[in-house]
């Protein structure tokens, strides 16, 4: 009898063949059979008819690393269809720390992250200094798998302590650093993360971070990524020409896998903080670099903000300020939030720009906005660019700049934008791309397909719908923090190591999930 | 090989102009994190481009360093000047 029969189907299988229709089994957390019409009994059926039957998706970038120790399903990344994720990017992981560096690395997290401070108060408690540590306090309550990568910072903060940040390593230390992260690996981290000084749309330097990464991976004979590359219209050559580079190192025999989000990025601002989303107008440049108490008395005072309204044209700003979208999650009322300040506008009987003004008044300028799809949002352009073949689709950010906007959701948009309104991928292909292509890429042993043997991760999804539900805020977070969060669309059934972790729209009570091993 | 001669070759001229770079142009763009950024695009002396993206802090500074009241107040103005300037 097997454990588990998802029947009747398409089954898409992670290796990118056409989709077909038949079922498959799972016994011991491993898939026992894929096939038409498998015969024999099983414990729980699922009747997948109209539906597709796919690997669970692999998230290779998130920073899960705080979370994962009081959810372990880093929610709500599992209902989007992901059983697998990789934290510890960006140089950054809870362990191996010390304890008298906890405080720092907080403030790092904190930073980057944008976690309250009662995440790491209350939520969990510290019970490890090295890395088998960690790893063995997010094992006990996983219900998808985690592929940990060590943080280079960590490393040198270990090893160096304060003067991690204020020296180069000396030779002693760097062989120091080897150890320790050689016994980071045997203690189940997949790989080393950094960073460099943020420099997305600087092509030349990231050429030359292509070319460093390359070496890396001929001298050590390793496969290497890096995140995010993003496209622009004020970039058009960025993408191509890095791309360029990338096959050359390919074609030489180095991996250099660069990840690209599927998601479009939206910019945010409140009048509390001066943003260059106002550069182009002078006049509201200079009232809100004002200090706070200055600023809130110069939007006050009608001879500046009609002076101020002036620069924003004819429309009263409708076309500048008009589908700017009330954010939520602040000081706004919660009945604004997901609407456009023109249609604010419209109800108070204001210009958008006069609205935007007043409402930031009346909520002491907590009040964030946000102006979808600024970047990285050319579907065109960006389909052919995740279509290629030495594309790796990632960078998601999960589980980190949790006040800024969500990062869940993007492979949902992978399929609802790419594969069904652009038709840039295929159905198959999205799903490799996010599944096998993704546990090759990292080396994750047995993930990222559905054949007889492998892990049963498997999400049952509706090809027609899968998507991303709009962004809203959520107080989840410990001490009652805000995080921005979209729901999952279309998504079923997520089964994480043969137990079933999401079905009827609702998490089980399943603990099966895993820090996966190397291939 | 060739590669290699050919760089030495360039490594052993000065190339005239490479520091005379000015803005050619500067638009608000979206960055990683959600925040506008401002991206300055430039040309060198030498006729090559080159761009790169500032935060806010750093952009406000770079108008004011180069007395812009507008993001096409810095077109045309030496880099070198206005880093200076910050």
């Amino acid at each position: 009898m097997f454990d588990l029969l998802i029947k009747g189907g398409t089954v898409v299988d992670g290796t990118g063949a056409p989709g077909f229709a038949g079922d498959v089994a799972v016994q011991d957390g491993r898939i026992a059979a894929v096939g038409p019409a498998i015969a024999g009994e099983a414990r729980r059926t699922f009747d997948a008819t109209g539906r597709v039957v796919a690997p669970g998706f692999i998230d290779p970038h998130t920073h899960f690393d705080v979370q994962l120790l009081w959810d372990g399903a880093a929610k709500p990344a599992l209902e989007h269809g992901i059983t697998c994720v990789v934290p510890g990017n960006c140089s950054l992981s809870l362990a191996p720390l010390k304890a008298q560096d906890r405080k720092s690395l907080v403030g790092m997290f904190q930073q980057i992250e944008e976690m309250p401070p009662e995440a790491f108060t209350q939520a969990f408690e510290w019970t490890w200094e090295d890395f088998a540590g960690y790893r063995d306090a997010i094992a006990k309550t996983l219900q998808l798998n985690v592929a940990p990568l060590v943080g280079h910072s960590v490393i040198r903060l270990w090893v160096m302590g304060a003067d991690a940040q204020a020296r180069a390593a000396r030779r002693d230390e760097i062989a120091a650093m080897q150890d320790l992260l050689r016994e980071c690996l045997e203690a189940g981290a997949v790989g080393l993360s950094t960073s460099f000084v943020p420099e997305f749309y600087a092509t030349d330097i990231t050429l030359a971070r292509v070319d460093q990464l390359a070496e890396l991976s001929v001298k050590h004979g390793i496969p290497t990524t890096f995140s995010p590359l993003f496209d622009s219209a004020a970039t058009p050559q960025n993408v191509p020409r890095v791309m360029a580079r990338v096959e050359e190192q390919f074609a030489r025999g180095a991996r250099v896998w660069p990840q690209m989000q599927t998601r479009p990025i939206d910019i945010s601002f409140s009048l509390l903080r001066p943003s260059l989303f106002f550069a182009r107008l002078p006049r509201w440049v200079r009232v809100l670099r004002l200090p706070l108490a200055e600023r809130l008395a110069a939007l006050k005072n009608p001879a500046i903000t009609d002076k101020m309204l002036e620069d924003v044209g004819p429309d009263g700003g409708a076309a500048m300020f008009g589908e700017l979208i009330v954010r939520g999650g602040d000081e706004a009322p919660a009945h604004l939030a997901g609407r456009t300040l023109g249609e604010i506008a419209a109800e108070r009987g204001e210009t958008p720009a006069r609205a935007l003004i007043d409402l930031s008044l009346e909520h002491g300028l907590d009040v964030a906005f946000l102006a979808a799809s600024r970047g990285h949002d050319a579907t065109d352009r960006i389909g052919a660019m995740l279509a290629s073949p030495f594309m790796h689709i990632g960078a998601s950010d999960g589980g980190a700049h949790l006040a800024s906007f969500a990062t869940y959701g993007d492979t949902g948009y992978l399929f609802s934008e790419f594969v069904r309104k652009a038709g840039a991928l295929s159905l198959e292909a999205a799903v490799k791309k996010i599944t096998s292509d993704t546990a090759d890429i990292w080396g994750l042993k047995d993930r990222g397909l559905l054949q007889a043997g492998k892990a049963a991760d498997i999400v049952v999804f509706d090809a027609d719908a899968i998507g991303r539900g709009a962004e809203r805020p959520q107080f989840d977070m410990p001490g009652d923090g805000m995080r921005y969060v979209r729901d999952a669309v279309g998504v079923e059934v997520v089964v994480v190591n043969g137990e079933v972790a999401w079905a009827d729209g609702a998490y089980t009570e399943a603990r099966a999930g895993v820090v996966c091993e190397l291939a | 090989m060739t590669a290699q001669v050919a760089l030495t070759a360039v490594q052993a001229q000065p190339v005239p102009g490479l520091d005379d770079a000015v803005v050619e142009g500067a638009e608000i763009v979206a960055g990683h994190d959600g925040a506008a950024e401002l991206l300055v695009r430039l040309r060198h002396g030498n006729g090559a481009q080159s761009a790169m993206s500032l935060d806010a802090e750093t952009a406000f500074d770079l108008l004011r360093a180069a007395g812009a009241a507008s993001l096409d107040g810095l077109v045309g103005q030496p880099w070198r000047d206005l880093i200076k300037g910050l």
